[in-house]
Protein backbone atom coordinates (compact mmCIF):
# COMPACT_ATOMS: atom_id res chain seq x y z
CA UNK A 1 0.00 0.00 0.00
CA UNK A 2 3.07 2.41 0.71
CA UNK A 3 5.32 1.27 -1.62
CA UNK A 4 7.96 3.79 -2.98
CA UNK A 5 6.08 6.63 -1.05
CA UNK A 6 8.14 6.59 1.59
CA UNK A 7 12.09 5.94 1.70
CA UNK A 8 13.28 3.04 3.97
CA UNK A 9 14.09 5.04 7.04
CA UNK A 10 11.04 6.93 7.29
CA UNK A 11 9.02 3.62 7.11
CA UNK A 12 10.88 2.47 9.54
CA UNK A 13 10.64 5.07 12.29
CA UNK A 14 6.88 5.43 10.77
CA UNK A 15 6.16 1.25 12.19
CA UNK A 16 8.27 2.04 15.38
CA UNK A 17 5.63 4.81 15.90
CA UNK A 18 3.06 2.23 15.29
CA UNK A 19 3.40 -0.43 17.28
CA UNK A 20 4.71 1.98 20.19
CA UNK A 21 1.36 3.22 19.46
CA UNK A 22 -0.65 -0.07 19.59
CA UNK A 23 1.21 -0.67 23.03
CA UNK A 24 0.62 2.09 24.14
CA UNK A 25 -3.47 1.69 23.66
CA UNK A 26 -2.75 -1.68 25.26
CA UNK A 27 -1.74 -0.22 29.10
CA UNK A 28 -4.73 2.33 28.19
CA UNK A 29 -7.18 -0.03 28.33
CA UNK A 30 -6.52 -1.73 31.94
CA UNK A 31 -5.57 1.65 33.00
CA UNK A 32 -9.47 2.99 32.13
CA UNK A 33 -10.40 0.83 34.89
CA UNK A 34 -7.73 1.40 37.35
CA UNK A 35 -4.97 -1.14 36.73
CA UNK A 36 -1.61 0.20 36.35
CA UNK A 37 0.11 -2.74 34.17
CA UNK A 38 3.93 -3.16 33.48
CA UNK A 39 3.37 -6.37 32.60
CA UNK A 40 2.75 -4.91 29.19
CA UNK A 41 6.17 -5.65 27.30
CA UNK A 42 5.46 -8.98 28.85
CA UNK A 43 2.35 -9.93 27.07
CA UNK A 44 3.82 -8.01 23.98
CA UNK A 45 6.65 -10.96 24.23
CA UNK A 46 3.74 -13.53 24.27
CA UNK A 47 2.64 -12.23 21.48
CA UNK A 48 6.09 -11.77 19.72
CA UNK A 49 7.00 -15.48 20.83
CA UNK A 50 3.97 -16.83 20.11
CA UNK A 51 3.19 -15.80 16.72
CA UNK A 52 7.44 -15.70 15.31
CA UNK A 53 6.54 -19.81 16.37
CA UNK A 54 3.61 -20.23 13.89
CA UNK A 55 5.46 -18.96 11.05
CA UNK A 56 9.00 -20.22 11.57
CA UNK A 57 8.31 -23.17 13.12
CA UNK A 58 5.24 -24.38 11.00
CA UNK A 59 5.10 -22.43 8.29
CA UNK A 60 1.63 -20.76 8.57
CA UNK A 61 0.95 -17.57 7.08
CA UNK A 62 1.62 -14.27 9.36
CA UNK A 63 -2.16 -12.86 9.35
CA UNK A 64 -2.74 -16.09 10.76
CA UNK A 65 -0.16 -16.17 13.60
CA UNK A 66 -0.78 -12.47 14.33
CA UNK A 67 -4.54 -13.58 15.18
CA UNK A 68 -3.38 -16.57 17.58
CA UNK A 69 -0.52 -14.23 18.93
CA UNK A 70 -3.10 -11.72 20.15
CA UNK A 71 -5.60 -14.61 21.37
CA UNK A 72 -2.93 -15.90 23.16
CA UNK A 73 -1.97 -12.76 25.12
CA UNK A 74 -5.14 -12.45 25.61
CA UNK A 75 -5.90 -15.27 27.27
CA UNK A 76 -2.92 -15.29 29.35
CA UNK A 77 -3.77 -11.53 30.05
CA UNK A 78 -7.13 -12.96 31.64
CA UNK A 79 -5.15 -15.37 33.85
CA UNK A 80 -2.96 -13.05 35.02
CA UNK A 81 -6.17 -10.19 35.44
CA UNK A 82 -7.58 -12.76 38.13
CA UNK A 83 -5.16 -12.12 40.98
CA UNK A 84 -4.78 -8.68 39.63
CA UNK A 85 -8.31 -8.25 40.52
CA UNK A 86 -7.67 -8.22 44.51
CA UNK A 87 -4.56 -5.85 44.65
CA UNK A 88 -4.30 -2.19 43.33
CA UNK A 89 -1.49 0.71 42.92
CA UNK A 90 1.99 -0.20 43.54
CA UNK A 91 1.79 -3.82 44.11
CA UNK A 92 -0.06 -4.40 41.08
CA UNK A 93 2.69 -2.58 39.80
CA UNK A 94 4.80 -5.60 41.31
CA UNK A 95 2.37 -8.39 40.21
CA UNK A 96 2.84 -6.91 36.72
CA UNK A 97 6.53 -6.48 36.45
CA UNK A 98 6.73 -10.04 38.28
CA UNK A 99 5.31 -11.54 35.30
CA UNK A 100 7.07 -9.94 32.80
CA UNK A 101 9.97 -10.99 34.59
CA UNK A 102 8.52 -15.04 34.00
CA UNK A 103 8.02 -13.99 30.34
CA UNK A 104 11.29 -13.02 30.24
CA UNK A 105 13.23 -15.92 32.09
CA UNK A 106 11.24 -18.79 29.84
CA UNK A 107 12.59 -16.99 26.65
CA UNK A 108 15.82 -16.91 28.12
CA UNK A 109 15.56 -20.54 29.16
CA UNK A 110 13.59 -21.76 26.13
CA UNK A 111 16.01 -23.49 23.85
CA UNK A 112 13.37 -24.09 21.36
CA UNK A 113 12.94 -20.25 20.92
CA UNK A 114 16.66 -19.78 20.96
CA UNK A 115 17.23 -19.16 24.21
CA UNK A 116 20.38 -16.91 25.18
CA UNK A 117 20.54 -16.34 20.95
CA UNK A 118 17.74 -15.36 20.81
CA UNK A 119 14.75 -16.33 17.63
CA UNK A 120 17.04 -15.53 14.84
CA UNK A 121 15.92 -14.84 11.30
CA UNK A 122 11.61 -14.48 11.54
CA UNK A 123 10.33 -14.57 8.75
CA UNK A 124 10.13 -10.58 7.58
CA UNK A 125 6.82 -9.12 7.03
CA UNK A 126 6.88 -6.83 4.05
CA UNK A 127 3.36 -5.68 5.25
CA UNK A 128 4.05 -4.45 8.85
CA UNK A 129 3.39 -0.70 7.56
CA UNK A 130 -0.27 -2.01 5.83
CA UNK A 131 -1.34 -3.10 8.88
CA UNK A 132 -0.83 -0.90 11.19
CA UNK A 133 -2.36 1.44 9.27
CA UNK A 134 -5.65 -1.00 9.23
CA UNK A 135 -5.13 -1.28 13.09
CA UNK A 136 -4.59 1.64 14.30
CA UNK A 137 -7.44 3.62 12.59
CA UNK A 138 -9.50 0.99 14.24
CA UNK A 139 -8.36 0.70 17.67
CA UNK A 140 -8.87 4.80 17.76
CA UNK A 141 -12.51 4.09 16.12
CA UNK A 142 -12.68 1.55 18.85
CA UNK A 143 -12.07 3.62 21.82
CA UNK A 144 -13.94 6.84 20.53
CA UNK A 145 -17.05 4.34 20.35
CA UNK A 146 -15.89 3.30 23.98
CA UNK A 147 -15.41 6.41 25.33
CA UNK A 148 -19.60 7.40 24.07
CA UNK A 149 -20.63 3.62 25.13
CA UNK A 150 -22.15 2.58 29.08
CA UNK A 151 -19.20 0.09 29.28
CA UNK A 152 -16.39 2.87 28.68
CA UNK A 153 -18.50 4.88 31.70
CA UNK A 154 -18.32 1.53 33.84
CA UNK A 155 -15.00 1.46 33.57
CA UNK A 156 -14.18 4.75 34.04
CA UNK A 157 -16.26 4.86 37.19
CA UNK A 158 -14.48 1.80 38.40
CA UNK A 159 -11.41 3.84 37.62
CA UNK A 160 -12.81 6.52 39.94
CA UNK A 161 -14.22 4.72 43.13
CA UNK A 162 -14.19 0.56 42.96
CA UNK A 163 -16.18 0.34 45.71
CA UNK A 164 -18.85 2.97 44.69
CA UNK A 165 -19.05 0.93 41.08
CA UNK A 166 -19.82 -2.12 42.47
CA UNK A 167 -22.10 -0.74 44.36
CA UNK A 168 -23.92 0.75 41.68
CA UNK A 169 -24.22 -2.48 40.40
CA UNK A 170 -21.65 -2.83 38.37
CA UNK A 171 -19.45 -6.08 37.57
CA UNK A 172 -16.52 -4.77 38.73
CA UNK A 173 -14.61 -8.46 38.17
CA UNK A 174 -15.27 -9.11 34.79
CA UNK A 175 -15.08 -5.42 33.40
CA UNK A 176 -11.45 -5.87 34.74
CA UNK A 177 -10.89 -8.80 33.60
CA UNK A 178 -12.26 -7.63 30.08
CA UNK A 179 -10.01 -4.61 30.46
CA UNK A 180 -7.03 -6.89 31.59
CA UNK A 181 -7.53 -9.37 28.58
CA UNK A 182 -8.02 -6.64 26.15
CA UNK A 183 -5.22 -4.76 26.88
CA UNK A 184 -3.18 -7.90 26.83
CA UNK A 185 -4.41 -8.95 23.45
CA UNK A 186 -3.82 -5.10 21.47
CA UNK A 187 -0.10 -5.83 23.30
CA UNK A 188 0.20 -9.27 21.63
CA UNK A 189 -0.51 -8.04 18.58
CA UNK A 190 1.84 -4.78 18.96
CA UNK A 191 4.42 -8.09 19.84
CA UNK A 192 3.97 -10.07 16.58
CA UNK A 193 4.21 -7.22 14.47
CA UNK A 194 7.41 -5.93 16.07
CA UNK A 195 8.98 -9.59 15.69
CA UNK A 196 8.10 -10.02 12.56
CA UNK A 197 9.21 -6.27 11.27
CA UNK A 198 12.79 -6.86 13.74
CA UNK A 199 13.10 -10.72 12.37
CA UNK A 200 14.92 -11.15 15.20
CA UNK A 201 14.47 -10.94 19.15
CA UNK A 202 16.01 -12.32 22.29
CA UNK A 203 14.57 -12.31 25.90
CA UNK A 204 15.60 -8.46 26.79
CA UNK A 205 13.98 -7.14 23.73
CA UNK A 206 10.50 -6.98 25.71
CA UNK A 207 12.17 -5.95 29.18
CA UNK A 208 11.25 -3.28 31.48
CA UNK A 209 12.88 -0.14 30.13
CA UNK A 210 9.93 -1.38 27.53
CA UNK A 211 7.15 -1.64 29.83
CA UNK A 212 8.05 1.44 31.53
CA UNK A 213 8.31 3.66 28.54
CA UNK A 214 4.81 2.15 27.18
CA UNK A 215 3.91 3.80 30.58
CA UNK A 216 5.15 7.12 29.26
CA UNK A 217 3.32 7.13 26.85
CA UNK A 218 0.59 6.90 28.39
CA UNK A 219 1.33 9.12 31.17
CA UNK A 220 3.15 11.98 28.87
CA UNK A 221 -0.38 11.66 26.45
CA UNK A 222 -2.87 11.99 29.51
CA UNK A 223 -5.02 8.81 29.43
CA UNK A 224 -8.46 10.58 30.89
CA UNK A 225 -9.12 10.44 26.75
CA UNK A 226 -8.39 8.09 23.79
CA UNK A 227 -6.45 10.19 22.07
CA UNK A 228 -4.23 11.19 25.26
CA UNK A 229 -1.89 7.35 24.41
CA UNK A 230 -1.53 7.94 20.83
CA UNK A 231 -0.38 11.47 20.69
CA UNK A 232 2.07 10.68 24.00
CA UNK A 233 3.18 7.19 21.61
CA UNK A 234 3.90 9.53 18.37
CA UNK A 235 5.24 12.02 20.51
CA UNK A 236 7.87 10.23 22.60
CA UNK A 237 8.72 8.31 19.16
CA UNK A 238 9.24 10.66 17.00
CA UNK A 239 10.65 13.54 19.18
CA UNK A 240 14.30 12.38 18.57
CA UNK A 241 13.65 12.30 14.67
CA UNK A 242 12.08 16.19 15.34
CA UNK A 243 15.25 17.02 17.05
CA UNK A 244 17.52 15.64 13.97
CA UNK A 245 15.62 18.15 11.87
CA UNK A 246 16.17 20.30 14.43
CA UNK A 247 19.98 20.10 13.62
CA UNK A 248 19.82 20.61 10.21
CA UNK A 249 17.67 23.83 10.78
CA UNK A 250 20.25 24.64 13.19
CA UNK A 251 22.51 24.74 10.78
CA UNK A 252 21.46 27.43 8.84
CA UNK A 253 21.57 29.84 11.68
CA UNK A 254 24.16 32.52 10.90
CA UNK A 255 27.17 32.50 13.51
CA UNK A 256 27.08 36.07 13.63
CA UNK A 257 23.68 35.68 15.43
CA UNK A 258 25.12 33.42 18.65
CA UNK A 259 28.53 35.17 18.14
CA UNK A 260 30.75 32.70 17.77
CA UNK A 261 29.72 29.56 18.55
CA UNK A 262 27.56 28.10 15.62
CA UNK A 263 24.04 26.79 16.71
CA UNK A 264 24.54 23.16 15.90
CA UNK A 265 27.68 22.76 17.41
CA UNK A 266 25.69 23.61 20.53
CA UNK A 267 23.16 20.78 19.52
CA UNK A 268 25.89 18.38 19.30
CA UNK A 269 26.98 19.14 22.57
CA UNK A 270 23.56 18.38 23.79
CA UNK A 271 23.30 15.33 21.52
CA UNK A 272 26.68 13.69 22.77
CA UNK A 273 25.56 14.25 25.70
CA UNK A 274 22.32 13.25 26.30
CA UNK A 275 22.69 10.45 23.06
CA UNK A 276 19.16 10.38 22.06
CA UNK A 277 19.53 6.71 20.50
CA UNK A 278 20.62 4.97 23.09
CA UNK A 279 19.77 4.16 26.82
CA UNK A 280 20.58 8.07 27.62
CA UNK A 281 17.31 9.13 26.08
CA UNK A 282 15.46 7.85 29.34
CA UNK A 283 17.21 10.69 30.97
CA UNK A 284 15.24 13.37 28.55
CA UNK A 285 12.26 10.67 29.41
CA UNK A 286 12.81 11.63 33.11
CA UNK A 287 13.02 15.19 32.64
CA UNK A 288 10.41 15.57 30.53
CA UNK A 289 8.37 13.24 32.94
CA UNK A 290 9.61 15.55 36.01
CA UNK A 291 8.24 19.01 33.81
CA UNK A 292 4.89 17.01 33.23
CA UNK A 293 3.98 15.87 36.76
CA UNK A 294 4.70 19.52 37.77
CA UNK A 295 3.10 21.50 34.75
CA UNK A 296 0.32 19.20 33.52
CA UNK A 297 0.20 16.08 35.78
CA UNK A 298 -3.14 14.75 33.54
CA UNK A 299 -1.24 14.54 30.43
CA UNK A 300 -0.63 16.83 27.49
CA UNK A 301 -4.48 16.22 26.46
CA UNK A 302 -7.10 16.01 28.59
CA UNK A 303 -11.05 14.78 28.23
CA UNK A 304 -11.66 18.23 29.38
CA UNK A 305 -9.65 19.87 27.04
CA UNK A 306 -11.73 18.31 24.25
CA UNK A 307 -14.87 18.90 25.72
CA UNK A 308 -14.28 22.64 26.34
CA UNK A 309 -12.57 22.99 22.72
CA UNK A 310 -15.60 21.20 21.11
CA UNK A 311 -18.14 23.11 23.03
CA UNK A 312 -16.43 26.46 21.95
CA UNK A 313 -16.82 25.25 18.44
CA UNK A 314 -20.08 23.92 18.14
CA UNK A 315 -21.81 25.85 20.81
CA UNK A 316 -25.06 24.20 20.61
CA UNK A 317 -24.74 20.99 23.03
CA UNK A 318 -24.57 23.49 26.39
CA UNK A 319 -27.59 25.64 25.11
CA UNK B 1 -54.41 -5.33 61.26
CA UNK B 2 -51.95 -7.37 59.24
CA UNK B 3 -48.45 -6.80 59.80
CA UNK B 4 -47.21 -5.71 55.50
CA UNK B 5 -44.93 -7.89 54.23
CA UNK B 6 -41.35 -8.34 55.27
CA UNK B 7 -38.70 -6.68 52.85
CA UNK B 8 -35.57 -6.97 54.56
CA UNK B 9 -34.70 -9.23 57.28
CA UNK B 10 -31.96 -9.40 59.78
CA UNK B 11 -31.21 -12.21 61.83
CA UNK B 12 -28.37 -12.13 64.64
CA UNK B 13 -25.70 -9.66 62.30
CA UNK B 14 -22.54 -9.35 63.82
CA UNK B 15 -20.01 -7.24 62.41
CA UNK B 16 -16.20 -7.13 64.64
CA UNK B 17 -13.44 -4.98 64.31
CA UNK B 18 -10.37 -6.63 66.30
CA UNK B 19 -12.55 -6.93 69.58
CA UNK B 20 -15.00 -4.27 69.19
CA UNK B 21 -18.60 -5.20 68.27
CA UNK B 22 -19.54 -2.70 65.68
CA UNK B 23 -22.64 -4.74 65.41
CA UNK B 24 -24.01 -7.51 67.81
CA UNK B 25 -26.41 -9.78 67.27
CA UNK B 26 -29.10 -7.62 65.53
CA UNK B 27 -32.70 -8.77 64.69
CA UNK B 28 -34.63 -6.33 63.02
CA UNK B 29 -37.67 -6.32 60.55
CA UNK B 30 -38.17 -3.71 57.46
CA UNK B 31 -41.45 -3.73 56.23
CA UNK B 32 -42.31 -3.59 52.43
CA UNK B 33 -43.40 0.25 51.88
CA UNK B 34 -42.20 1.64 54.91
CA UNK B 35 -39.75 4.62 55.80
CA UNK B 36 -37.69 2.60 59.00
CA UNK B 37 -35.31 4.83 60.59
CA UNK B 38 -32.07 3.82 62.22
CA UNK B 39 -30.75 6.11 64.41
CA UNK B 40 -28.38 6.08 67.50
CA UNK B 41 -25.23 8.02 68.75
CA UNK B 42 -22.39 8.27 66.66
CA UNK B 43 -20.55 4.67 66.77
CA UNK B 44 -23.75 2.99 67.37
CA UNK B 45 -23.14 0.55 64.04
CA UNK B 46 -25.55 2.17 61.40
CA UNK B 47 -23.17 2.81 58.86
CA UNK B 48 -21.76 -0.70 59.73
CA UNK B 49 -25.42 -2.13 58.67
CA UNK B 50 -25.73 -0.56 55.41
CA UNK B 51 -22.39 -1.89 54.57
CA UNK B 52 -23.08 -5.30 55.65
CA UNK B 53 -26.65 -5.18 53.81
CA UNK B 54 -25.16 -4.01 50.72
CA UNK B 55 -22.10 -6.20 51.31
CA UNK B 56 -19.43 -3.51 51.48
CA UNK B 57 -18.43 -5.16 54.49
CA UNK B 58 -18.48 -9.35 55.03
CA UNK B 59 -20.84 -9.98 58.52
CA UNK B 60 -19.29 -12.11 60.95
CA UNK B 61 -22.17 -14.19 61.59
CA UNK B 62 -26.21 -13.52 60.76
CA UNK B 63 -28.50 -13.79 58.01
CA UNK B 64 -29.77 -10.83 55.74
CA UNK B 65 -32.81 -11.98 53.70
CA UNK B 66 -34.07 -9.65 51.11
CA UNK B 67 -37.37 -10.61 49.50
CA UNK B 68 -37.36 -13.85 51.20
CA UNK B 69 -34.18 -14.89 49.57
CA UNK B 70 -30.48 -14.72 51.63
CA UNK B 71 -28.13 -12.32 50.36
CA UNK B 72 -25.18 -12.86 52.92
CA UNK B 73 -23.08 -14.24 50.27
CA UNK B 74 -23.66 -12.58 46.92
CA UNK B 75 -21.30 -9.49 45.58
CA UNK B 76 -22.64 -6.15 46.57
CA UNK B 77 -23.23 -5.93 42.24
CA UNK B 78 -25.58 -8.42 42.59
CA UNK B 79 -27.35 -7.23 45.76
CA UNK B 80 -28.06 -4.10 43.24
CA UNK B 81 -29.53 -6.22 40.73
CA UNK B 82 -31.54 -7.81 42.81
CA UNK B 83 -32.98 -4.33 44.04
CA UNK B 84 -30.72 -2.82 47.04
CA UNK B 85 -29.74 0.63 46.87
CA UNK B 86 -27.66 2.94 49.01
CA UNK B 87 -26.08 6.55 49.19
CA UNK B 88 -22.76 7.19 50.97
CA UNK B 89 -22.20 9.15 54.52
CA UNK B 90 -19.23 10.79 53.02
CA UNK B 91 -20.40 11.28 49.63
CA UNK B 92 -18.50 9.19 47.15
CA UNK B 93 -19.71 10.25 43.70
CA UNK B 94 -17.22 9.83 40.66
CA UNK B 95 -15.22 13.33 41.01
CA UNK B 96 -14.66 12.99 36.91
CA UNK B 97 -17.94 12.08 35.91
CA UNK B 98 -20.59 14.64 34.80
CA UNK B 99 -24.02 14.81 36.51
CA UNK B 100 -25.87 13.05 33.50
CA UNK B 101 -22.69 10.47 33.53
CA UNK B 102 -23.15 9.87 37.02
CA UNK B 103 -26.95 8.91 36.76
CA UNK B 104 -26.33 6.95 33.92
CA UNK B 105 -23.55 4.88 35.59
CA UNK B 106 -26.68 4.07 37.57
CA UNK B 107 -29.01 2.93 34.77
CA UNK B 108 -26.10 0.63 33.48
CA UNK B 109 -27.01 -2.25 35.66
CA UNK B 110 -30.34 -2.69 34.35
CA UNK B 111 -29.70 -2.33 30.57
CA UNK B 112 -26.02 -3.90 30.47
CA UNK B 113 -26.20 -6.80 32.92
CA UNK B 114 -22.91 -8.46 31.23
CA UNK B 115 -19.77 -7.60 29.85
CA UNK B 116 -20.44 -8.47 26.81
CA UNK B 117 -23.69 -7.07 25.79
CA UNK B 118 -21.64 -3.34 26.35
CA UNK B 119 -18.92 -4.94 24.35
CA UNK B 120 -21.38 -5.56 21.48
CA UNK B 121 -23.26 -2.20 22.06
CA UNK B 122 -20.35 -0.17 21.65
CA UNK B 123 -19.00 -2.24 18.30
CA UNK B 124 -22.44 -2.94 16.57
CA UNK B 125 -24.55 0.28 15.97
CA UNK B 126 -25.24 3.09 13.99
CA UNK B 127 -21.97 4.54 12.69
CA UNK B 128 -22.31 7.86 13.80
CA UNK B 129 -25.79 6.94 16.33
CA UNK B 130 -25.60 6.14 19.72
CA UNK B 131 -27.02 2.33 21.26
CA UNK B 132 -31.24 2.17 21.73
CA UNK B 133 -30.45 1.58 25.49
CA UNK B 134 -28.02 3.86 25.64
CA UNK B 135 -30.98 6.69 24.52
CA UNK B 136 -33.19 5.07 26.64
CA UNK B 137 -30.78 5.54 29.50
CA UNK B 138 -30.36 9.09 29.05
CA UNK B 139 -33.95 10.06 28.72
CA UNK B 140 -34.78 8.22 32.21
CA UNK B 141 -31.74 9.90 33.65
CA UNK B 142 -33.09 13.01 32.95
CA UNK B 143 -36.31 12.31 34.05
CA UNK B 144 -34.70 11.65 37.32
CA UNK B 145 -32.69 14.55 37.54
CA UNK B 146 -35.57 16.81 36.82
CA UNK B 147 -37.51 14.91 40.27
CA UNK B 148 -34.26 16.14 41.97
CA UNK B 149 -34.36 19.35 40.52
CA UNK B 150 -30.93 18.75 38.88
CA UNK B 151 -31.78 18.53 35.37
CA UNK B 152 -30.23 22.15 34.69
CA UNK B 153 -26.53 21.13 35.82
CA UNK B 154 -26.44 17.90 33.60
CA UNK B 155 -23.16 18.79 31.83
CA UNK B 156 -21.74 20.05 34.91
CA UNK B 157 -18.60 17.79 36.62
CA UNK B 158 -20.53 15.90 39.69
CA UNK B 159 -17.08 17.28 42.07
CA UNK B 160 -18.41 20.86 41.21
CA UNK B 161 -21.72 20.45 42.76
CA UNK B 162 -22.98 22.47 46.03
CA UNK B 163 -22.67 20.45 48.61
CA UNK B 164 -26.70 19.91 49.32
CA UNK B 165 -26.72 18.97 45.51
CA UNK B 166 -24.08 16.10 45.49
CA UNK B 167 -26.19 14.32 48.14
CA UNK B 168 -29.34 14.76 46.13
CA UNK B 169 -27.32 13.31 42.99
CA UNK B 170 -26.09 10.59 45.31
CA UNK B 171 -29.87 9.82 45.83
CA UNK B 172 -30.34 10.05 41.87
CA UNK B 173 -27.56 7.49 41.08
CA UNK B 174 -28.88 5.05 43.51
CA UNK B 175 -32.54 5.49 42.37
CA UNK B 176 -31.42 5.05 38.76
CA UNK B 177 -30.50 1.32 39.73
CA UNK B 178 -34.40 1.19 40.06
CA UNK B 179 -33.92 -0.22 43.74
CA UNK B 180 -37.19 -1.81 45.54
CA UNK B 181 -35.04 -0.68 48.71
CA UNK B 182 -33.17 1.94 48.96
CA UNK B 183 -30.70 2.57 51.93
CA UNK B 184 -30.11 6.69 52.58
CA UNK B 185 -27.08 7.46 54.82
CA UNK B 186 -27.63 10.64 56.42
CA UNK B 187 -29.38 12.46 53.19
CA UNK B 188 -29.51 15.57 55.63
CA UNK B 189 -25.92 16.09 56.70
CA UNK B 190 -24.82 19.79 55.40
CA UNK B 191 -27.93 20.92 54.01
CA UNK B 192 -29.54 24.25 55.06
CA UNK B 193 -32.97 23.65 56.94
CA UNK B 194 -34.37 25.04 53.58
CA UNK B 195 -33.23 21.97 51.93
CA UNK B 196 -33.95 19.25 54.35
CA UNK B 197 -37.45 20.44 54.23
CA UNK B 198 -37.45 19.43 50.28
CA UNK B 199 -35.96 16.15 51.09
CA UNK B 200 -38.65 15.22 53.24
CA UNK B 201 -41.20 15.43 50.35
CA UNK B 202 -38.40 13.50 48.35
CA UNK B 203 -37.94 10.86 50.55
CA UNK B 204 -41.44 10.56 50.70
CA UNK B 205 -41.98 10.41 47.24
CA UNK B 206 -39.55 8.03 46.38
CA UNK B 207 -41.37 5.67 48.96
CA UNK B 208 -44.76 6.37 47.50
CA UNK B 209 -43.13 5.11 44.05
CA UNK B 210 -43.37 1.87 46.14
CA UNK B 211 -39.69 1.79 47.55
CA UNK B 212 -39.30 0.94 50.61
CA UNK B 213 -36.35 2.89 52.72
CA UNK B 214 -33.80 2.48 55.45
CA UNK B 215 -33.20 6.03 56.91
CA UNK B 216 -29.61 6.69 58.92
CA UNK B 217 -30.30 10.20 59.80
CA UNK B 218 -29.16 12.81 62.88
CA UNK B 219 -31.87 15.30 62.16
CA UNK B 220 -34.57 14.02 64.88
CA UNK B 221 -37.24 16.71 62.64
CA UNK B 222 -36.62 15.08 59.45
CA UNK B 223 -36.91 11.24 61.42
CA UNK B 224 -39.80 11.34 63.57
CA UNK B 225 -41.64 13.77 60.85
CA UNK B 226 -41.64 10.72 58.32
CA UNK B 227 -40.70 7.23 59.62
CA UNK B 228 -43.55 4.98 60.30
CA UNK B 229 -40.85 2.52 62.19
CA UNK B 230 -38.16 3.53 64.23
CA UNK B 231 -34.84 1.25 65.41
CA UNK B 232 -32.64 2.64 67.98
CA UNK B 233 -29.14 1.24 67.93
CA UNK B 234 -26.61 1.77 71.12
CA UNK B 235 -23.42 0.08 70.66
CA UNK B 236 -24.31 -2.36 67.70
CA UNK B 237 -27.17 -3.99 69.89
CA UNK B 238 -30.69 -2.60 69.22
CA UNK B 239 -32.01 -0.60 72.22
CA UNK B 240 -35.86 0.01 71.22
CA UNK B 241 -37.88 -0.11 67.70
CA UNK B 242 -41.24 1.18 67.69
CA UNK B 243 -43.63 3.91 66.37
CA UNK B 244 -41.70 7.85 66.25
CA UNK B 245 -44.54 8.58 69.37
CA UNK B 246 -43.10 5.39 71.04
CA UNK B 247 -39.49 5.91 70.56
CA UNK B 248 -39.74 9.93 71.64
CA UNK B 249 -40.93 8.53 75.03
CA UNK B 250 -38.60 5.50 75.27
CA UNK B 251 -36.51 5.70 78.48
CA UNK B 252 -33.31 3.91 77.11
CA UNK B 253 -33.75 5.94 74.14
CA UNK B 254 -33.72 9.07 76.21
CA UNK B 255 -30.60 7.64 78.16
CA UNK B 256 -28.47 6.44 75.14
CA UNK B 257 -28.51 10.16 74.22
CA UNK B 258 -28.74 12.38 76.72
CA UNK B 259 -27.26 9.90 79.54
CA UNK B 260 -28.58 8.40 82.57
CA UNK B 261 -29.10 11.46 84.43
CA UNK B 262 -32.03 12.41 82.08
CA UNK B 263 -34.20 9.78 82.62
CA UNK B 264 -37.40 11.38 84.49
Amino acid sequence: MFEGLFDGYTRSILIFAGINVMAAYSFYVPFKTGQVSLGQAGFMAVGAYASAILTQKFGIPFAVALVFGGAASGVIGVLVGFPALRIKGIYLLLLTLGFSEIVQVIALSWDYVGGAQGFRQIKFNRYTLDYLAVLIPLLIWFFARLERSSLGRAMDSIHQDETAAEVMGIDVVRTKLFAFGLGAMIAGFAGALYAHHATYMDSSTFNIMTAVEILMFVVIGGASTYWGPLLGALFLTLLPEFLRTLREWLELVPVAWTGFFPANRAYDFLHDFLDFENAKRLIVYGIILIVMMILRPDGLLTREQLRRFSLARLGRRHA
Amino acid sequence: MPEPAGCLSIEGLTKRFGGFYALNDLTMQVAQGHIHALIGPNGAGKTTFFNLVTGVLAADAGRIVFEGAEVADTRPSRRTIRGIARTFQNIRLFPHLTVLETVMIGEHCRYYPSVWKGLRDTVLHRPFGEAADERTMRTSALELLAFFGLADQRDAKASDLPYGDQRKLEMARALATRPRLLLLDEPAAGMNPHETEELDVVITRIRDRGVTIVLVEHDMGLVMGISDRITVLNFGTRIADGSPREIQDHPAVIEAYLGEDATP
